[in-house]
Parts: C-alpha cells; structure tokens; sequence
C-alpha cells in the first residue's frame, strides 16, 4: 500500500525533452491509468517511477520517501510488461519464485506465496511449464502472478494487453479490474488504448508531447474535457472541432455559426462556461461528439438542424457511423463532420441529408490556446459528487 | 520504514553501472591490452632500434634505419609483390567461385545442405594439415597426382613439372590451395546473405518483367553487397597473412619465388633472432592491413 | 514446363555432384590413403585408384603411435583449446555484454578500442610478443599458448552484437526483481544466449584448432606442442612414409570435423554472423 507523488518531474533524453513539468498525486490503493498517443512520454513515466529510468529533474516519491536514488528492488515495486518479459529458460513456479529468492525469502515462505498467487489466478496447472508451452493469456497472467507474490506497494503495468487478440483483452481487462480491486494496492497503467483507460482508470492521466493535458475521472474526461486534444483523443469516434465565431442572438441567447447553420447554445448549457459574455464577437472552437447528432425528422425545433452531404457511410450493426461534409459552406472552407446515428438507417452517398443536433451537448473552446471555456474544475468535481451519490445510495439501502 | 531511509541515505544514483561494468570488462581488457597493444606498441618501439635477441651490443635508437633496410631488402620486396599477386589473383577467383557455389546452393532442392556440408569442409582442416596434404599432391614426376590430372585434362600435352621447387609455379602451387581451402568460407557468408534477402523482391522484379540476369544484376547482387565487401576484404587481408603453408611447403623459396611479408618477419625476427628487423616488417604489415581495413570500412559507411 | 524443370534439376544434381567430389577429392585421398600401404599410395597418386582402397590396413594408424607421441599432441591440443574456447567464453561475454547492456561513462571508448584492436592481425603481434615472453623467460608450457587469445576481440565484438539484439524487457523484469547486473547476467541473459556462446565457442575452437604460428615461436619439443606443429614435424621425420602421414592427419581432423558435422548449425550461423555484420 503506497501513495505516489510525482512533483515538477521533468526528462530528458540527451538534449530532448521528453516529459515537461509533471506532477501528480496517486492516493493509496488508487487505480491511475496513463494514456496518450505514442510517444507521450507515459511509458517513459512509467519507468522513472519503476527506477528504470533516471529522473532527470524534479522527486518522485512513494510513501513520502523520496525514490529519485533508489533501486527498483528498494522502490518495492512490481511491473507487468507488454510482452510479459518471462524468463524463458525458467518453468513458471521459477519465475514466480525469482523475484522472492532476490529478498532472501525462505524456502517455505516461497511456496506458500506461489500456491497463493497460483490459486488467486488460477495458475496450477501451469506451474511446471515453461513460457514457451503457454498461451498469450496464460503468460499474461503469470506475468501477473509474478507482480502479486512479491506484495509490491505499487503495481505498474505497461501495455500488459496489447499483445492478445480482442476478446482476450476484454476478458482480463475485467479480471486486472477486480484483481486490483481485491487487492487495493496502488496501480499505474499505461495504454494508448482509450477503452482500456476508461474501464479501468479511477482517474485518467491524459499526455501530449510529454505534458500533462488533464487528470480526471473517466466521465469527467468525457463530459469536461480540458482542451480540444483530450477532446479529440477522448470517445470514439473523435469530437468534430469547427472553427467558429461566438455571437448573441435575439433574447439574448448565444449562438455559434456551424455549417452555415446558426446554432443557438441554450441557457442551461451557457451556464457551464463562465465568461462567455466577453467572448461575444470573437473568434471560438466548437465541438460536439458524433453521438450529439440525430437524424432531423425526429427534431422538434427546425433551428438546430444541419445539412451534411454524405462521403461514407458505415453500417456497424447497432448503429450507424456517417461521414461527411457541411451542405453550406461556413466562412471556413468545406470541414468535414462525423456523426453516430442510429440502426437501419437507408442513406445514399453524396446526399444531403438534414441531422438534428443537441445543443445541450455543445462544446466550446477558446481559439487561440485551445483550452475549454468550460470550468473544467467545476464541472468535474459536480460528476465526481453525482457518482459518489450513486455509489453511496444502493449501500445505504 | 526505518529501513528504507536508512537505503536513501546510500544516496546511490538509480543507474550507473560503471563499477559493475569495469569489473565485467577487466578480464578482457587486460588480455587485449597485455597481449595485443603492448606487444603492437612494443614493435614499433623495437622497429626503430637495432635489437637482437642474443645480441651482446647495448640497444641503440637508430631511427628509420630497419625501415631503410627493409624497404631496400630483395627479399623482402619479392614478398611484397608476392603477396599483391596473391591478393590479385586469389581474391577475385576466390569470390566467384564461392558466388557461383552460393548461387547454385541457394536454390530450395533436397540435399543442398550436403553440398554445403562438403564445401565447407576444407574450412576446418588446419592449414598445416592441408599443406602437408597437397605437398604430396603436388608430388613431382608422372605418377604426382597434380601432374597426372593436369596431363589428362591437356591431353598429354603437359610435362611433369616439379611444382614446388619451380620458380613459376611455385606461388600459384601455393594460391590454389588457398583458394580451395578459404572457398567454403566465403561460401557460407555469400549464402547466408542470399538467404537474408526478401523473397518478394524477386516476385516484384518478376511482374516487372526481369529475366533471371536482370533479376541477378538488380536484386541479387545490390542486396549482397555487404557480404561482398566483407569476403572481399577479409580475404584480401588473408592474402597478406599467409605463412603456414608458405614455411611448411617451399620455406619462401625457391629464391624467394613464394616468399610472403609474414614469412620474411618470422624468418628475419625469429629464426635470425633479428628482433629489430622483424618489428619493423611487422609494422609495414600492420599498415598494409590496416589500409586494406580502412578501405573496407570506407565503403561500409558509404553505404549508410 | 514441368519436365524443363526436371531436366535442369537433374543437370544441376549432377554438376554439383561432379564438383563436390573433385573439390573434396583431397580429403578422399587422405582418407583412403591413410588405410592403404605405404608403398601403394604413391604408386596409386597418378590414377583414380588414389580414391579407392585396394587392400585396407590400420598399419599406418598403428605407425603414427609407434613412431611419434600422436596422444600427446592430441592432449596438448585439446587442453591448449579447451582453456582458450572456455576461459574466452567467460572474458569476452561479459566483455560484450558490460559494452552492450551496462550503462556507464566511458562505454564508447572502449567499444572503439575493441573495434581498433580487431583490425590488429595476429601476425603483426607475434614477433614482438616472441620477444616479450623471451625476455620473460615464458616459454615451452601450456599457459604461454593459452593466455594471449583469451580476450578476443571478435569475440567481444559478435558477443556484443548478440546481446544488443536481445530484448530488454528481460533485464528489465530482473531488475526490479531485485536481481544485480551481475546475477541478471549469469542466471537471466546466459541461459538465453545458448546460440551465442553456441557460435563463438565454434568459430574459436576453429581459428585456434589449427593454430600453428605462436606455438612454432613459443614451444620446443614434443611435450606441449600442439597437433598442427606435430603433422609439421611427423611429416619432416625420416623415413618418409605418406600412409603414416595420412593417418596423422586423419586423427588430426577427426576431432574438428566431428565437432563440425555435430553443431554444423552453429558452426555455420556464426561463421556467417561474422560476415553479415560486417
């Protein structure tokens, strides 16, 4: 059981920098998932704090002791690699026995702690096998077990999913999911996988180039992003972004201008980004997910719809995934707009076709430094009350 | 808890395994430096003075004389021109053979690796062995067997020539088992680089309409070209390292006809004990070689 | 199409066949010569009965043991190696490991120096360093033959390649395992590098098997001279009788060629990854 305090971390490979100012507190037992494009620097975190890495400036300590010097071994801190980093040469009791041998435990005390491992993971009929005889998910899962046995005050994960196929990783992304939750030790989680973050993360660490973008709760990322790239790289398919112009209408509602179509931002909706009456006539991002779309002829109000000319249509099933630009031109040129909309849908290339959209769900972004108008803070804290209450309510009962 | 400060205060760096590292290396550093660069740096000291093993003369500094010497001695410039028409002749026919042989194992039929197997063969006899070996093949008279090949392949035309005391074939008595025993050396490297290259660039320059010569002139043959250069190369510095076979087979002779720079050294530092003389034969060695090598590494880079 | 291919199949098999034989024709006449009377191995020399025993006899092997100390020059060899192969296994792996895995001030340098040192061919060394365990008085024993090709630069250098090829992710686990460069050296990357200590323990057995230079300069007499030296002595001891010698080189590259035909794998991949390299 640990807490971690990364504070003003900065890492350099040579002459470049590859993690910028970074600091975060994990509480213990907390589950704090990692995630950004390739080359975010989240695997380079990861391994500062494993000791892998050297920490080029700043601290980072685990239970208030400063681990910048220390060894992995003293740090006490268990990893599980993308691609399981087994000892090849060794049957898998071996493996699990390594790391306990390393701290000079007796001989008793080993088997005690693999048989438990064994039976938490379900390992025992593997134990006299070697790497090679088992499957993806098998090693994966001695990988585990070799973290578990040696009680680590943190759990660090890099990747550990990405080299099983699709429904594999489904299955024991919910298995480290409760693994972690029945254990409560503290776990970092590295992925460029935003399913794997959302499920998994108490909180989510989005990165960019090496700085930190914003930390929150899975639904707090989703509704109150704090910029347009955690926007983007946020819900699948990405927000569509335009660049737009932030006017007040009659009745004094705001309004942003959208495919040629004038959408009005309603009061409730207005509410959440405070200072809007200063942007009046200026320049503004506008976001709204695919899933704020819907197909018009269901929409009371005429006035937020919107005209799309249709590129691709994609026909997944459930729903259906449209791609296309605006029928009228803004005063940018043509931009392309995803939408999700829903199932048997009968929808010809190159038509136009008029989408609906929920201007509850409307997005704005200032367009120079591309941070939300939204206060984020505010925002996320209100959700994190919501899920509390939600948890709390069927306890109480 | 009290132990984990008390680790802090070791104030270690995470990572430097500079100590670790020193010790790992010793051994073998103090191998390389013992008996590689003191004794490389002790020729050169040497070859600037008039040492003689067994010499009661005090060692004096003489400057460029052995060099003098050397470079004005008969003998010694015969084992140079020696070596270069080794090299000239060995290389190339050397190469091609082993291309050839590579070219012709590469192909995915059954029992290839025999063929392999028995080309490679001679590479693991010990020189001396094969030395000894062919001074009976080139046994003089009718009955030798190199004399009796060549009669029949000349169709009696040929005289029986005494090969390792002729003056003329004696050098090339000496290439031709070089040649056969370094073959299935550069054999081995030509195939394993033909093996490395991608099969799809042949079934690319097949649907772009190349026969089999374009096929060999514009994916083979760029693809190998590292492995080229480097049994090129290899074996050109093999050409000046000759000795074994030159003191077991004809001792340099006769006159100097096979004579080789290495051969010269030996002789000169140690059957005459001129341990002077032979430093600095070494050191015009070192220099031929280390020409060759920075040629080598010339092209390498210009590669990249 | 199909009968084309067959035909030229054919054709190569037999061109192959033809070549290999005169190539390895050689090492047929050693052998067969080394089971034939001495009188008959010259008579035979000129005709292609050089390449098949008339009357087969072990004469000549018993020869080889009545007329020089053959066992002893085989012990010499293999001692002489088998210090040379695995004391050089030992310092040139983790040499090359130290250069390709350990992190620390310096690394370069002495990478450069290994890559210089190789250019360095024995030749040029052998006269200085004659002179060297001259004057040391070091001559004539085991240690004067074994101890100058213990650190070996190439081997340093395929070691280090191999080891830089090697994921890191297996170290990395030892490390946090708790396990020192060391220990992740001995129980964790040599387990794993069998093909490595595989190739470089064939390509020294190799060079140095047939080493016959430094043990010309350094030793006297028959009771460390290896095998190389012996053949080189037998085949200059009167009367000159060629069965016998055959016979000698028949044990000579008995050992090697079984080696050889055993772990061809080996043998043949780290010939080649001395080439492919570059």
């Amino acid at each position: 059981m640990a807490s971690i305090a990364f504070s003003n971390v900065e890492k350099y490979f040579d002459d470049q920098r590859v993690i910028r100012d970074f600091t975060l507190r994990i509480g213990d037992g907390e589950f704090v998932v990692l995630v950004g494009p390739s080359g975010c620097g989240k695997s380079t975190l990861l391994r500062m704090l494993a000791g892998l890495e050297r920490i080029t400036e700043g601290e980072i300590r685990i239970d208030d002791t400063v681990v910048n010097e220390q060894t992995p071994q003293e740090r006490n801190v268990a990893m599980v690699f993308q691609n399981y980093a087994l000892y090849p040469h060794m049957t898998v009791r071996q493996n699990l026995a390594f790391p306990l041998k390393m701290r000079k435990l007796d001989k008793s005390e080993i088997d005690r702690r693999i048989q438990d491992a064994a039976d938490l993971l379900g390992l025992e009929p593997l134990l006299d096998r070697k790497p090679k005889q088992l499957s993806g998910g098998q090693r994966q899962r001695i990988a585990m077990g070799r973290s578990i046995v040696r009680d680590p005050s943190v759990f660090l994960m890099d990747e550990p999913l990405s080299n099983l196929d699709a429904k594999l990783r489904v299955q024991i992304r919910t298995e480290i999911a409760e693994l972690q939750k029945r254990m409560q030790t503290t776990t970092v989680y590295v992925t460029h996988d935003q399913v794997e973050a959302m499920t998994l993360g108490q909180r989510v660490v989005v990165l960019k180039d090496g700085e930190l973008q914003q930390v929150a709760t899975p639904q707090a990322l989703y509704d109150a992003p704090a910029n347009v790239f955690v926007a983007g790289f946020i819900g699948s398919p990405a927000m569509n972004i335009v660049r737009s112009r932030l006017e007040k209408g009659e009745g004094g509602t705001f309004r942003v201008r959208m495919g040629g179509t004038s959408l009005p931002v309603s009061e409730e909706r207005a509410a959440v980004f405070p200072g809007l009456e200063q942007k009046e006539g200026e320049p503004v991002l506008v976001g709204l997910r695919p899933e704020s779309f819907f197909v018009a002829e269901e929409a009371a109000s005429r006035e937020a719809q919107i005209g799309v000319v249709v590129d691709t249509v994609e026909m997944l099933g459930h729903e259906t995934i449209v791609y296309g630009r605006f029928a009228e031109e803004g005063e940018e040129e043509a931009q392309t707009v995803t939408a999700r909309l829903g199932p048997n849908l009968r929808i010809d290339l190159d038509e136009e076709i008029r989408l609906g959209v929920d201007t509850e769900k409307i997005y704005l972004f200032d367009a120079e430094d591309e941070t939300s108008l939204m206060d984020v803070q505010q925002v996320a804290e209100e959700i994190g009350a919501r899920e509390r209450n939600r948890e709390e309510t069927p306890a109480g009962e | 808890m009290a132990d984990t400060e008390k680790r802090t205060r070791h104030n270690r760096r995470v990572r430097d395994d500079r100590p670790v590292a020193l010790a790992m290396l010793t051994p073998g550093l103090v191998g390389m430096i013992v008996f590689i660069v003191i004794p490389f740096l002790t020729a050169i000291f040497l070859s600037f003075t008039n040492r003689r093993l067994g010499s009661p003369l005090p060692v004096e500094f003489t400057g460029f004389r052995q060099y003098l010497l050397v470079l004005t001695d008969a003998s010694f410039l015969r084992a140079i021109v020696n070596n270069i028409i080794f090299l000239l002749v060995v290389v190339p026919v050397q190469t091609g053979l082993a291309l050839a042989l590579a070219l012709l194992l590469n192909r995915k039929l059954k029992g290839m690796v025999i063929f392999r197997t028995l080309f490679f063969m001679p590479v693991v006899f010990p020189m001396s062995l094969i030395a000894v070996i062919w001074v009976l093949i080139y046994a003089p008279g009718q009955s030798g067997m190199m004399n009796s090949l060549l009669e029949i392949v000349t169709f009696g035309y040929w005289e029986p020539k005494d090969f390792l005391h002729n003056p003329w074939l004696a050098l090339p008595a000496v290439m031709l088992l070089s040649v056969w025993q370094g073959t299935g050396f550069q054999m081995i490297v030509l195939l394993a680089g033909l093996q490395g290259i991608p099969h799809t660039l042949y079934e690319a320059a097949a649907l772009d309409g190349a026969g089999k010569w374009h096929q060999f002139r514009h994916v083979t043959l760029p693809q190998l070209r590292n492995p080229l250069i480097f049994v090129v190369i290899v074996t050109s510095i093999l050409s000046f390292r000759v000795f074994d076979q030159v003191r077991i087979m004809t001792r340099g002779g006769p006159n100097d006809a096979s004579t080789t720079v290495v051969f010269e050294a030996i002789r000169a530092g140690f059957d005459r004990a001129q341990v002077a003389r032979g430093a600095a034969m070494t050191v015009i060695f070192f220099l031929i070689v280390l020409t060759i090598t920075l040629i080598q590494r010339h092209f390498f880079r210009h590669e990249e | 199409m199909q009968r084309r291919r067959l035909i030229g199949n054919l054709l190569n098999y037999l061109f192959m066949t033809v070549f290999a034989l005169l190539f390895i024709s050689p090492i047929l006449f050693m052998i067969v010569g080394s089971f034939k009377p001495d009188a008959q191995v010259l008579s035979d020399m000129g005709t292609l009965n050089a390449f098949f025993p008339d009357e087969v006899t072990v004469q000549n092997y018993r020869d080889v043991f009545e007329r020089a100390p053959f066992g002893r020059y085989l012990f010499n060899s293999a001692v002489v190696n088998g210090f040379i192969v695995g004391l050089g296994l030992l310092v040139n792996s983790l040499a090359g490991y130290a250069l390709a895995r350990l992190r620390w001030r310096g690394r370069r340098l002495v990478l450069n120096f290994v890559l210089a040192v190789m250019v360095i061919p024995f030749e040029a060394i052998a006269v200085p360093l004659f002179y060297q365990v001259t004057v040391l008085g070091w001559r004539n024993d085991y240690w004067v033959q074994i101890f100058p090709f213990i650190a070996y630069p190439l081997s340093i250098y395929l070691f280090y390649s191999f080891f830089l090829g090697m994921p890191k992710e297996l170290e990395e686990a030892a490390r946090i395992d708790g396990a020192g460069p060391l220990r992740t050296f001995f129980v964790i990357i040599v387990p794993n590098a069998k093909p490595a200590f595989a190739s470089v323990a064939i390509v020294t057995l190799l060079l140095f098997w047939g080493l016959y230079l430094w043990p010309l300069l350094v030793t006297a007499g028959e009771s460390v001279r290896p095998l190389p030296l012996g053949i080189a002595t037998f085949y200059t001891l009167p009367p000159l009788q060629w069965g016998d010698i055959l016979a000698f080189g028949v044990m000579m590259v008995a050992p090697i060629l079984i080696v050889f035909l055993l772990f061809q794998r080996w043998f043949v991949r780290g010939v080649a990854s001395t080439g492919l390299k570059g």
